[in-house]
Parts: C-alpha cells; sequence; structure tokens
C-alpha cells in the first residue's frame, strides 16, 4: 500500500499481544441501560412486574459490558446452572437486579439478560421437571 | 427422523430438561431480536411445532455457507435448531450417497408437498448445464423440480442469493441466483460470503416457531439482520465522525483501532448483522480484526471497485481517458478561437472595401 | 445496474468527461482569443506586480459602495468559504479528488464539515430568495443565473441528508448527491458557474493591461 499519510515507526512487533490495542470508544448506550435498570427495579419496588432487558440487542463498544458489570457489582447469590451448557445467574450488589449470562457447551456465550426481577424464571424448578421427577423417584423407591 | 415428531418432544427425548428448553427459547428469541418478553410465546410455539422437512441443494458453491453453520462439534443452541429440523438431503452431512441419496431426497418431496423448506446454496449456471451438476441432473433441473412442491426457499449465500463469485465479471459460466430462475415461490435471501451461522439458524428458527418466513427487505433479506447498514451500528464510527482515519493498515491509526474508510472500508453501503452479532459466538468481525467491510452480503459486491478502494473514489474509470478528453477540448478551443479570429478579420476586410 | 452503480459509474464517468472536456474548450479557446500584442511604448514593463494588485483590490468593494453593498459583500464570502469548506476538507471528498487528481490534503473533523454545509445552504438560499424578490436583481438576472445556482444548491442539500442518513435509504440518498454533482458538472462549462476559473485570471489580465499604461485598476 502507498502510503500517503501518517505512518509511524514501522517497528516489526515480536508477537500479537504486543501490539498496544486501544480503544477509546463509547457508543453512549451505557447510561441509558442503567437508567432502565433503575427505572425497573423502581417499578419491581413499588410492588409491580419484573423486566428482562436483552444486553445482546444493544451495540456495546469493548469494555462497556466490563463497566455496566462494575457498575451494578456482586451480591449475595451466585447460581450456577448445567443445562445445554452452563448458565451463571449472579444477584448483582442491587437486589432485585440479575445477570444472567446463558453459555453452550463450547462456552461460547448465547445469551445475556438483565433480569430485574425476584427470583429469575430460570432459577425455579420446572413443572414439567417436578412431575418427570416425581415419575422417577417413585420407580426409583420401588426397586 | 420422524417428520410428524412435536419439536418439545423430540428435544425431551434427546434429554433435554423443561429449563433447558426455556434456556434454548429464550437465547432463540434473543437471536431472533425478539423482546424477552416474547420468550414465553416462543417457548409454547416451538413445543408445539412440528419438526419440518428440509431439503438442502448445493450447487456452484464453495461448501462454505455450510461450514459457516456446522463448524462446532458440540452440540450448541445453533445446532439445536439445526438438529431440530429434519435434514432430509444434505450433500455433506449426509450419510447416504448415490441412488440412495436421490431416493431419500425424492421420498421425501413426496411425502411432505407443499410443506418442506428448500435450502438452497451456491449459484446455478445457464452458460451449459454440464458446467454443474448432481447424480447427472443439471443444478437448473434440479432446482425447477424441487422447489416445485416446496412451502418456501432459503437462499443461502451470496452466490445462491445474488449470484455472489461465480457471477463476479465476466461470469463465465452464467451463474445467476435462485431468485432469477424460480418466481412463484416465497424466497428468503440469506447472503453473506458466508452468512453468520445465527442469521441462517435465525431464520429457521423464525420458521419452527411461526411457521411463516420473516419480514423481509427489498433484496428479499430478512429485515431483522439486515435492516442496518454496518456503518450505522460499527464501533469505529465515532473516529470516523472525528475524521480519524487509519491511512495504512499498520499505522499509528490502525493500532489505534481508527476508522477504515480509507482503506476500502464498504460498511456504509452494506447491510449485515456482522457489527452487532459479530463472528464465532459473538469474537469479533472483520472492522474489529483491522480489515474493512468487504461488502459481502450486498449483490454485485466483486464488481463494486478494489476492496481497498474507498467508496467515495467512485467507479468512474482511468485517468487517461480524462486526458483524452482535456486533449478534445483543447483542440475544439483551438479550432473555434481560430475560426472566430478568422470571421472577423474577414468582417473588417469586408468593412474597409 | 443499480442506481448507486450508475451514479459512481458510468455516470460520473460522463460527467467528467464532459466536464474535463468543456472547461478546456472553453480556457484554451479564451486564450487563443487574447488581443494580439499591444505595440505602443509601455509605461510598466512588469506589469506582473499590476495584475495580482488587480485581483486583490477587485476583491473588495469600491470604496465608494462599500457601505451599500455590505449585505452582498459578507453574505458572498461567507458563501465561498462556507461551500469551500465543505467541498474541499470533507474526508470522503477528498478521497474522490486523490482518485482524480492523483494527489490528497489533510482533512476536517465531520461536525465542523456539517457546521459549514448547514452556513452554506442557508446562505445561498437567502441569496437566491433576495435575488428573486429584490426588483433590480430580478430584473437583471436570466435563466443561467438561477440554473447555476440550482445545480449547486442542490448538491448541498442532498449532501446533508445523505450524511445525516435522513429521508430515504443510505444509497438512494448518495446515488441522488452524486447524480445531482454530475449535473452540476456538466452544466459547469456552458454557463456562469465558469467564473469559479475565470475570475481572478479575468482580473489579472484587466490589471496588467492598465498597469502597462500606467493606470491603476
Amino acid at each position: 500500500m502507498g502510503a500517503t499519510g501518517s505512518r509511524q515507526s514501522g517497528k516489526p512487533v515480536s508477537s500479537i499481544d504486543a501490539i498496544p490495542v486501544t480503544a477509546e470508544v463509547v457508543t453512549g448506550n451505557v447510561a441509558p441501560l442503567l437508567h432502565e435498570v433503575r427505572h425497573a427495579l423502581k417499578r419491581l419496588a413499588d410492588g409491580k412486574d419484573g423486566t428482562v432487558i436483552d444486553l445482546q440487542c444493544l451495540p456495546l463498544a469493548p469494555g462497556e459490558e466490563e463497566r455496566i458489570e462494575e457498575v451494578l457489582g456482586q451480591g449475595e447469590v451466585r447460581a450456577e446452572i448445567d443445562a445445554l451448557g452452563p448458565t451463571i445467574i449472579q444477584e448483582t450488589s442491587y437486589p432485585g437486579v440479575w445477570l444472567v449470562t446463558h453459555r453452550n457447551t463450547e462456552q461460547a456465550v448465547v445469551g445475556r439478560f438483565i433480569e430485574v426481577t425476584h427470583i429469575p424464571e430460570l432459577l425455579k424448578s420446572q413443572q414439567a421437571d417436578i412431575e418427570n421427577g416425581a415419575n422417577r423417584l417413585e420407580n426409583e423407591l420401588k426397586n | 427422523m420422524r417428520n410428524d415428531q412435536f419439536l418439545g418432544e423430540y428435544l425431551r427425548m434427546q434429554g433435554v430438561s423443561r429449563r433447558g428448553f426455556l434456556k434454548f427459547c429464550s437465547a432463540t428469541a434473543s437471536l431472533m431480536a425478539l423482546p424477552p418478553s416474547a420468550v414465553g410465546q416462543v417457548a409454547e410455539a416451538l413445543a408445539t411445532a412440528r419438526r419440518p422437512s428440509v431439503i438442502w441443494l448445493s450447487f456452484q458453491e464453495c461448501t462454505g455457507c455450510t461450514e459457516s453453520l456446522t463448524r462446532s462439534h458440540a452440540p450448541t443452541v445453533e445446532s439445536l435448531i439445526f438438529d431440530a429440523i429434519s435434514l432430509d438431503y444434505h450433500h455433506t452431512l449426509q450419510a447416504a450417497s448415490g441412488y440412495g441419496a436421490e431416493e431419500a431426497r425424492m421420498a421425501a418431496m413426496e411425502e411432505n408437498a407443499g410443506k418442506y423448506l428448500l435450502v438452497v446454496d451456491g449459484s446455478i449456471p445457464l452458460g451449459n448445464p454440464g458446467f454443474s451438476t448432481i447424480a447427472g441432473i443439471s443444478n437448473l433441473d434440479m432446482l425447477k423440480e424441487t422447489a416445485e412442491n416446496a412451502f418456501a426457499i432459503i437462499a443461502v449465500g451470496t452466490c445462491a442469493a445474488f449470484g455472489g463469485l461465480p457471477r463476479a465479471n465476466p461470469n463465465p459460466t452464467g451463474a445467476v441466483s435462485v431468485s432469477d430462475i424460480i418466481t412463484d415461490k416465497p424466497i428468503i435471501n440469506v447472503s453473506g460470503c458466508p452468512p453468520i451461522p445465527v442469521v441462517i439458524t435465525g431464520v429457521l428458527a423464525h420458521f419452527l416457531t411461526f411457521g411463516t418466513i420473516p419480514e423481509l427487505d427489498a433484496l428479499g433479506r430478512p429485515a431483522a439482520f439486515f435492516g442496518q447498514n454496518i456503518h450505522d451500528r460499527c464501533y469505529r464510527r465515532p473516529f470516523y465522525e472525528r475524521g480519524q482515519f487509519a491511512e495504512t493498515f499498520d499505522d499509528e491509526g490502525a493500532r489505534k483501532g481508527w476508522c477504515l474508510y480509507k482503506l476500502g472500508c464498504k460498511g456504509p453501503t452494506t447491510y449485515n448483522a456482522c457489527a452487532t452479532l459479530k463472528w464465532n459466538g459473538g469474537t469479533s468481525f472483520p472492522i474489529q480484526s483491522g480489515h474493512g467491510c468487504l461488502g459481502c452480503s450486498e449483490p454485485n459486491f466483486w464488481d463494486k471497485g478494489g476492496f481497498y478502494d474507498p467508496l467515495s473514489a467512485g467507479m468512474w474509470g482511468s485517468r487517461d481517458a480524462l486526458l483524452g478528453a482535456a486533449a478534445a477540448g483543447a483542440a475544439l478551443g483551438v479550432g473555434s478561437a481560430l475560426a472566430a479570429r478568422s470571421r472577423k478579420k474577414k468582417a473588417q476586410a469586408a468593412e474597409e472595401v | 445496474m443499480t442506481l448507486l452503480e450508475f451514479a459512481s459509474g458510468p455516470g460520473l464517468q460522463w460527467a467528467l468527461w464532459i466536464f474535463v472536456f468543456g472547461i478546456t474548450w472553453r480556457v484554451v479557446g479564451a486564450v487563443f482569443l487574447l488581443a494580439r500584442k499591444d505595440l505602443s511604448k509601455p509605461r510598466h514593463r512588469n506589469t506582473v506586480r499590476a495584475g495580482l494588485g488587480a485581483v486583490l483590490s477587485r476583491s473588495t468593494p469600491a470604496h465608494a459602495f462599500e457601505k451599500k453593498i455590505r449585505f452582498q459583500h459578507f453574505t458572498g464570502y461567507a458563501w465561498h468559504f462556507a461551500l469551500f469548506i465543505s467541498v474541499l476538507f470533507f474526508a470522503p471528498h477528498i478521497l474522490f479528488f486523490k482518485s482524480v487528481l492523483g494527489f490528497s490534503w489533510p482533512h476536517l473533523p465531520n461536525t465542523i464539515i456539517m457546521v459549514t454545509a448547514i452556513i452554506a445552504t442557508a446562505v445561498l438560499i437567502a441569496l437566491l430568495v433576495r435575488r428573486a424578490t429584490h426588483p433590480v436583481q430580478r430584473f437583471i438576472s436570466n435563466a443561467d443565473d438561477y440554473i447555476s445556482i440550482f445545480v449547486v444548491l442542490v448538491p448541498l442539500v442532498t449532501g446533508i441528508l445523505a450524511f445525516a442518513h435522513f429521508g430515504a435509504r443510505y444509497e438512494t440518498l448518495l446515488a441522488i448527491h452524486l447524480l445531482s454533482v454530475e449535473a452540476m458538472m456538466i452544466w459547469f462549462p456552458f454557463g456562469k458557474l465558469m467564473h469559479t476559473i475565470m475570475t481572478m485570471p479575468a482580473r489579472f489580465q484587466a490589471g496588467t493591461a492598465f498597469g502597462r499604461r500606467g493606470v491603476k485598476a
């Protein structure tokens, strides 16, 4: 490529990690998202329904998701679900605000949600599974 | 594979708990860009959906689209959606071959007439039917035959959707897209070279959930994934606005992650989900890795100027032609000036007489 | 072929050819129509200084008219200044010029360009309205004036709309912007837009002609 613009010292780098990557980019989506959580939490506190926010439908620059996690912090409850891969449900330092991260069996993230609720749906045992389990236990104890 | 089985039942038989199924629905709804409030509806629809029969025809293609979709070896949510369909014919993935394979295709078409999904990757050569054949049948004939009783057609990849690489100048095989041949069936163009895997499964998931084809844009692509252009969702957009561009691939600007417009990025005129969904499970996409967008989900992207020529440079031809135009103009200028002078001289001479 | 493919391909090609052909024709023609050598004895041999002096002196209003035409004076400069910045210092434009000329120059941030483009558009519309309503201006204006203004106004407006992604799909806005620029390029050699190229040389030429006779122009 014929360079016509600025071309700083063309020192070859020794490894891929030595390439400094600085992304000073903001999408401006962090603050509005946190305010949405604030409103949802207020509604929950007033006795209204919970809210689920899908983090994957918002463009977030590298580092911004970490910033959101940093602000929300970690609370008293951390649950790990093993269904079609691991799912981590972490209550943040704000009771009622849960961070749900779904991963598949290859550890790739397939879903990230902030649930503002008393307890995330997935933590509850499901009716169909309970019924199956009841039958199984009955059969198990017969033998 | 039983095609009359409910999807919910099928997943339960695979050992997926209700909790796992809900996780699956949650991820699927997110995939289809549905709000979390729709998860319940998705769960209900998927539980009672029937496993549709899918016939996958591979024509003039590089198999990249299939590779994009099936890279993982362990079950993932995406592959579970893929498994949820009854894939009755696929060259790369099926165990059968020869007459057995073709018989399986004919049987699936008959049993599910009017209800099966036809997935096509690769373009269709019209120059000579012998350029691309399967079991001695030309692509054109096989497409027409299989499309006749299909419910809908999904053209996977830019080759099937718009002609792709084979269609690039000078198009030696006379390659055309699926929609150039089939005009009486709904066609969903899932373009990209290759398409993002979750986009392919997102379309299948939509079909599984709602039994209909999703909303399409003017080029027949699912609007949920192709509705925004890369430029509007690119995380490097602030650099574009501030006028901070990388001039070469290894200069200061490139290392700082500045905008790649000057290095030929076609982001502003390309519609795809790369900037938000990204590739390899959300790891990265070309721009994040330092290379401009090629515009691979757009028709004729191979012939839209060089990959490294900036968008605004245009495709206006050569400077030599301009110099030729200047020479012609100069000639006319001299000629008309001299003609004007001689007219004036003659008029003066006539006056003096 | 889509509208954008046409606008950035054959449309642009033909417009550039006509633009280059037409301007070369008129400029070369004008040069070859220059008056014959003046055989009278000159007062001053070095007329370059006089020529440049005329370029400067005719770039500001004559003292007697200063107050009366203050409005035209300032808006005229504001319009040209804003236009040049918007056209010549916007990064995508510079990349286009680079593809034609082979060289480029530094660019300005997009927000500055947006401001100057809006200023240029607003001033041009104000001047257009004045031309159409002021009795004297209206009397002396002809089709050439209005066409020349129009073919510059449309690229400005469509450029702003395309940049803001406002009004239609981006490719359509971009194609319309390119087509409007092509219309301007095709009109350019044949109307009053040629003042772009002719004005300074004409002032210089008048300056040298007067300077030779020792008269301040």
